[in-house]
């Protein structure tokens, strides 16, 4: 079946009145989480995943996914209104932003945003409709040593991507590890660290983790750095009857940099664990230093809030690619999606897009329709979604945690598992506060397994020799990949390093 | 505290090292690599690493936030809510839970406190107990 077929029979899945509406519930979540600062992606579909267990799978899934690339879209708003991104993958928005809203062009950055938001999520979706089989395809003669490796690259880019002390970010994903190894060794049979309780031996689940830490940890961090005091006074407003649509300059002179912005984006989305906020910096970068006029960047330059939009979101669509055809995440967003195939039954890997092209395809074709009901959200339903931003955190954060611990009881029917998220929360708050990264740990949790299964495997057909790493092609490619990635990320860190 | 926290994780990671060397096995009976492999390298490393964070941070002060109380009492009020989950039961902790969380939080509007902690508590349980008849633990007082 040619990609054609393929995405027709994936909108034939789509356009269903039940995945639309889930569609249209997800983006319109997406929107809200990424309004609220202090609430990212992770958090949001931690916290839904349990309540998409009443669902066809597809339809589950559908939603998961619009609510992460929603999250993206809807961040970029009180970056703009508020100079405060609603999530990381934002921050570069605030640069150049909340400069033209101050400037009276609240308007044209917050169309313009959703403009280069929508090229680059359907940029991104066409490249991923375009490469994600032929992806596929080379990913089938990937053996143990080459998860392995894929694992590493993802968990040290995130590391290194993510900045901080490397330390911290190292021992989080030993932590993720850890944990992963706990109940049964699916090789030899034998329980580990489970102290004789039946409820350790399948293994820590990750749900009670990942609302935990993504959920109550941000929800209590919030309060200690005093959120939910900080009121929204310094919100600029804006009238929809005056100066808002964007000039015919404003497309013009930004046109490549929506073009740059969403390959960028995208090529950063595939390399596990650089993510979307890597991309819209690198976006920034790139696009200031490309400027004839470098010196309106940072004063409202609108290049510098549409490279960056589009690159988070072309990194969101190819993040995409290494979940559905490797079933590597890149982030905890992602990893949350790809707890919630598992929990359907889907396997991501090579040969999902053969063997359930309803699914892949219907996920890939929903993200075209997702993209297009955002940009129309964006662009007439704004000021609905700026109340949001004026919904007091101390009413908020009591609902998050009423849904949060609801949300993992009803998982197993299990208290065991709603302390553990509460403990997880504990955590999560103590990582958050002193510098360490949640989102490594999950990201190990997750792929702990994996890696295990993978790196005992491949020392097994080497007989113990780790040079099995260095003889494969794609195993060079891949480690090579990463060497360049790491260099940039050190590079990266070395240049924003204050002098 | 960030000494404190390091400290935390380097004795777990010792206990998770001891039980790995202790009681899992580096090889499996077929002569293959076995459960004990994996954790005895990541126990290691774990505290070669908070080993070493905390011989190098240990000059690190920082100040607590003037709100630390406040996350800290939202935390205790977490901990009791799940306390009470399966003695009072899904709906009834949710509402006590609101009403304390909300008198905390949003003092001076009782009124307002008093219909968010009715109406939010019954909208997640119409959710997940009618909606997605999800598992919701019945209290012992009243068993909804």
């Amino acid at each position: 079946m040619d990609i054609f077929a393929n995405l027709m029979l994936g909108l034939s899945v789509a356009v269903t009145p039940a995945n639309l509406a889930y569609l249209l519930i997800g983006v319109m979540v997406g929107m809200v989480v990424g309004i609220i600062p202090g609430f990212g992606p992770a958090a949001a579909l931690a916290i839904l995943l349990p309540i998409t267990f009443g669902m066809n799978p597809t339809g589950a899934v559908i939603m998961l996914a619009a609510i992460y690339y929603g999250a993206q879209y809807g961040g970029t708003v009180t970056s703009i209104l508020l100079n405060t991104p609603g999530e990381s993958s934002s921050v570069a928005s605030t640069f150049d932003g909340y400069p033209l809203a101050q400037q009276g062009r609240a308007g044209p950055a917050l169309v313009m945003q959703a403009v280069a938001s929508f090229v680059g999520g359907t940029l991104g979706v066409i490249l991923i409709t375009v490469l994600a089989p032929a992806f596929a395809q080379v990913t089938r003669s990937f053996g143990p040593p080459e998860f392995f490796l894929l694992v590493m690259m993802g968990l040290s880019t995130l590391i290194v991507m993510v900045g901080g002390n490397w330390r911290y970010g190292v021992i989080s994903a030993l932590l993720g590890f850890a944990l992963g190894t706990v109940g049964v060794d699916l090789e030899t049979g034998q329980t580990r660290f489970t102290f004789r309780s039946a409820e350790l031996i399948g293994g820590i689940d990750f749900i009670p983790i990942a609302i935990g830490l993504f959920g109550l940890g941000e929800l209590y961090y919030a309060f200690y750095t005093g959120m939910h005091v900080s009121g929204t006074g310094g919100i600029v407003q804006y009238q929809k009857e005056k100066r808002f649509w964007p000039e015919v300059r404003d497309y013009v002179e930004t046109k490549f940099s929506l073009l740059r912005g969403s390959v960028l984006g995208f090529v950063i989305g595939v390399i596990p664990g650089a993510g979307a906020t890597i991309a819209s910096l690198m976006s920034y970068s790139l696009e200031k230093s490309l400027s004839r006029t470098p010196e309106k960047f940072g004063k409202g330059a609108m290049a510098g809030l549409v490279g960056p939009e589009a690159a988070n979101n072309a990194a969101s669509s190819g993040a995409m690619v290494p979940l559905l055809t490797l079933g590597i995440p890149g982030s905890a967003s992602t990893a949350v999606l790809l707890a919630a195939f598992v929990l359907w039954g889907l396997t991501p890997g090579p040969l999902l897009m053969g063997q359930k092209p309803e699914f892949a395809w219907g996920l890939i074709a929903s993200m075209y329709l997702g993209n297009v009901a955002l940009l129309a959200l964006n662009i007439f339903a704004i000021p609905l979604f700026v109340q949001m931003v004026k919904l007091p955190y101390r009413i908020l954060a009591p609902a998050v945690i009423l849904v949060c611990t609801a949300g993992t009881y009803s998982v197993n029917g299990s208290i065991v598992e709603t302390w553990l998220m509460f403990a997880a929360g504990l955590v999560g708050f103590f990582m958050k506060r002193h510098g360490f990264s949640p989102a490594a740990l999950v990201l190990a949790l997750v792929l702990g397994p994996l890696a295990e299964q993978s790196l005992r495997q491949s020392l097994t057909i080497s007989r113990g020799s780790f040079g099995i790493f260095l003889e494969r092609p794609m195993s060079l490619w891949i480690l090579g990949i990463t060497a360049v990635v790491l260099a940039l990320g050190l590079l990266m860190r070395r240049s924003s390093r204050p002098d | 505290m960030r000494a404190g926290f390091l400290l935390a994780i380097l004795l777990v990671s010792g206990g998770y090292a001891w039980l790995a060397f202790a009681e899992l096995d580096y090889l499996s009976s077929a002569g293959r690599l076995g459960p004990g492999f994996f954790p005895r390298i990541i126990g290691v490393s774990l505290m070669v690493l908070c080993a070493a964070s905390l011989y190098k941070d240990s000059g690190f002060r920082e100040t607590l936030s003037a709100h630390w109380r406040t996350a800290a009492v939202v935390a205790a009020l977490s901990a009791a809510f799940i306390a009470l989950l399966e003695f009072l039961g899904g709906l009834l902790a949710m509402i006590a839970f609101m009403a304390a969380a909300l008198a905390f939080l949003n003092r001076g509007r009782p009124w307002q406190n008093a219909l968010l902690a009715l109406v939010l508590p019954v909208c997640v349980y119409l959710l997940f107990k009618v909606w997605l008849n999800a598992a919701l633990p019945r209290g012992v007082l009243l068993p909804l």
